[in-house]
């Protein structure tokens, strides 16, 4: 099905104000599934399931800490004196990692919406379109400047360095090279877009037409109703602790 | 397991295959060497994967079947700071390999991270000055070069570990007549001191003059033109 | 008749430089001309592309003397959204100039900016693909074309603001063969159409395609006479 950008952003918005407001686990989790199901149904890309194993190993080390830092509840695993796992520490950790789960796997839905189109829908929205342009140059260009990173790492160390083998402070300092480079590409790029696009009359006139067109149809109206009503109904069971 | 033949080679690819997933190409079945005090070039047309090549010779990314020998050790269990000591890599965008304030500081970088003394430091650094005639430009910055500038300042860096071979990835990009004139003789000379040479390019009226085997990038191999 | 461009005794400094880039330059160039420029890295020829195109000084700040007309009209005294519809440039990055994940967007973009009528637009999008062959890529992702199609993308979004003046700024510096030939055959193409182009290059083999030759040395612009130094 190919809904309206705004419609999927709609969707997004409901799903992470949910993820922030929400502080119970069961009901998270309930929020996270049915994140994972719009996804598969909307646009069977997995790809997220690989990155979220990651999070495992993140979940443990925050709900050691918690339960080190402030251990609530019934201890769970002890080392000497030392309190390691509380059943509150693990309740905590939980709602972390559910939390972000939550927001990236809700993310993954504007995969399929094209920048132009997400652009488009901020207009109709009465954002302004230099800003609405503005977000969707920083998307494309901020992976570049990852890699541009990457690379500069890789000749410094191709420069004959091994950083494993030097000390602390020294590598901080090698670290600290990654940043000019990058920075300046940053200035030149952003020099060269905004030349670029002004000489294609970019601000001509306070507004601009599109070619693009955007018409909420019949299914963008049940999508929206349908998520802003889950929106509402986990609130309230959250709220008067019906649950 | 293979077993590397005795002197077969500075670099050598061993059946060598590779691909990017969602990528175009992808290198098959890819066998060579390159000998020191030899100038190799590779060409191809945009997209047939010289610069993957490149960088697979230089151990920055690893095959997914065969083997990539750098001084006889398979590339995957060398680290790129070992591979530095042993090659110099020159980037399509040399803006990527410069990354200090000062041109002075560029060229040292290496010398200073590996706890040379300051004496030595300056005396290297001086040569390399005087050799790619950036003794005017010592302090300016690097990102404020033309393109000229910055690719002999990005070779000066390289070259004051004293590689033993060298790989360019598109050296004469934005270089105008004069100046590859001059690139062709830096090169000439670090051959006749027996550095090897790979360049990658599609600068033909340059690989014509200069390079002594010319292979061509193409279908996912490489072949003697 | 005015000349589409007429370049009257240009001179440029940066700020805070204290050397003249450009020193009294003149160019004049009929319409339906290609016009090649040549020179040695640093000798100014996209600083003159800047001044050309308006660039200098509407988004680059400096000293600047003379005049740059376009059809007879100063650069300093239109806007650039004006210019744009006279004259349109590719420089020679394809990445800082493609910023859409759709080819039709990347055309569309600068007729939008107009506040042209949804129709129009259509129009101009299928005349600007057949113009340059690229109708087959409508719908592709520009980041996954070749350089030469790329910098055919950069064009076709440039063209359909129809300009009649087009300024080629190194635009087969990271080209293979085969993507200069294509688009050699593409200014050709244009010339046919009845544009004036400008052209600065400093590869000898892109030069064949050239009415006239003229080399910028130390800031002053000469004719050319076949060698650098």
């Amino acid at each position: 099905m190919q809904l309206d950008p705004r419609t999927k952003l709609i969707m997004v918005f409901s799903l992470s104000t949910l993820a922030v407001f929400v502080q119970d686990n069961r009901l998270l989790l309930l929020v996270l599934i049915v994140s994972v199901l719009l996804v598969a149904y909307f646009t069977a890309d997995f790809r997220f399931v690989k990155k979220a194993r990651k999070f495992i190993i993140l979940f443990l080390g925050i709900a050691i800490i918690q339960s080190i830092f402030a251990p609530e509840g019934e201890v769970l695993f002890k080392l000497g004196d030392l309190t390691l796992l509380t059943a509150g520490g693990l309740q905590k950790g939980i709602r972390v990692i559910l939390r972000m789960l939550i927001i990236i796997v809700s993310a993954v839905i504007m995969t399929g919406s094209s920048a132009r189109e997400i652009v488009q829908g901020l207009i109709r929205w009465k954002v302004p379109f230099e800003i609405a342009f503005m977000v969707s140059l920083a998307t494309r260009f901020l992976p570049i400047l990852g890699e541009e990173a990457r690379d500069v790492y890789i000749a410094i160390q191709l420069r004959g360095i091994e950083p494993e083998k030097l000390p602390l402070k020294q590598r901080i300092k090698l670290y600290s090279y990654l940043l000019m480079p990058v920075l300046t590409g940053v200035i030149v790029k952003a020099r060269e877009l905004s030349t670029s696009m002004e000489m294609r009359a970019f601000r001509a006139y306070p507004r601009r037409t599109s070619y693009l067109r955007l018409e909420f149809k019949q299914q963008d109206y049940i999508v929206i109703i349908l998520s802003l009503s889950f929106l509402m109904v986990i609130l309230l069971l959250y709220l008067l602790n019906i649950w | 397991m293979m077993v590397p033949l005795a002197n077969s080679g500075f670099l050598e690819l061993i059946e060598v295959a590779f691909s990017y997933p969602g990528n175009e190409f992808s290198l098959q079945g890819i066998n060579q060497h390159f000998q020191q005090g030899e100038f190799t070039a590779i060409i191809g047309a945009n997209g047939t994967g010289k610069t993957t090549l490149g960088k697979l010779l230089a151990g920055i990314i690893k095959p997914e079947q065969g083997q990539v020998l750098i001084a006889g050790r398979d590339s995957r269990e060398i680290s790129l700071g070992q591979v530095g000591k042993l090659i110099g890599y020159l980037f399509q965008q040399p803006d990527r390999q410069l990354f200090t304030p000062t041109v002075r500081e560029e060229i040292g970088f290496a010398l200073e991270f590996n706890g040379s003394s300051p004496e030595v430091i300056k005396k290297k650094v001086n040569d390399m000055l005087d050799i790619f005639s950036l003794a005017d430009l010592a302090g300016a910055a690097p990102y404020q070069l033309s393109a000229g500038e910055k690719q002999r300042l990005a070779l000066a860096a390289l070259l004051v570990n004293q590689p033993q071979f060298l790989i360019l990835d598109e050296p004469t990009t934005g270089l105008d007549p004069v100046r590859k004139q001059k690139l062709a003789e830096v090169l000439k000379e670090l051959q006749g001191k027996g550095i090897g040479l790979v360049v990658i390019s599609h600068d033909l009226s340059f690989i014509r003059s200069n390079a002594d085997r010319v292979l061509v990038m193409a279908g996912g191999g490489l072949i003697a033109a | 008749m005015t000349l589409p461009i007429m370049v009257k005794d240009l001179s440029f400094r940066y700020q805070g430089s204290k050397k003249e880039i450009l020193t009294g330059i003149n160019i004049t160039v009929n319409q339906g001309e290609i016009l090649a420029i040549v020179g040695l890295s640093g000798s100014g020829k996209s600083t003159l592309c800047y001044c050309i195109s308006g660039i200098i000084p509407h988004i680059y700040q400096g000293e600047l003397s003379g005049e740059v007309l376009l059809k007879g009209s100063s650069t300093r005294s239109l806007s650039l959204p004006r210019i744009a519809t006279q004259l349109g440039i590719v420089f020679q990055n394809p990445e800082t100039q493609l910023f859409f994940p759709i080819v039709e967007d990347e055309i569309a973009f600068g007729p939008e900016n107009l506040c042209l009528a949804r129709e129009e637009i259509g129009q101009r999008l299928a005349q600007v693909l057949e113009l340059t062959g690229m109708e087959r890529q409508r719908y592709s992702n520009p980041q996954l074309l070749s350089g030469g199609q790329k910098q055919l993308i950069a064009l076709s979004s440039v063209l359909s603001l129809q300009p009649d003046i087009l300024v080629f700024d190194e635009v087969m510096a990271q080209l293979d063969p085969a993507g200069k030939e294509l688009i050699k055959n593409m200014i050709l193409n244009l010339k046919e159409q009845g544009k004036t182009v400008i052209m600065i290059d400093h590869d000898c083999d892109n030069l064949v395609i050239a009415d006239k030759v003229k080399i910028l040395k130390q800031g002053r612009l000469l004719d050319f006479d076949g060698t650098f130094s």
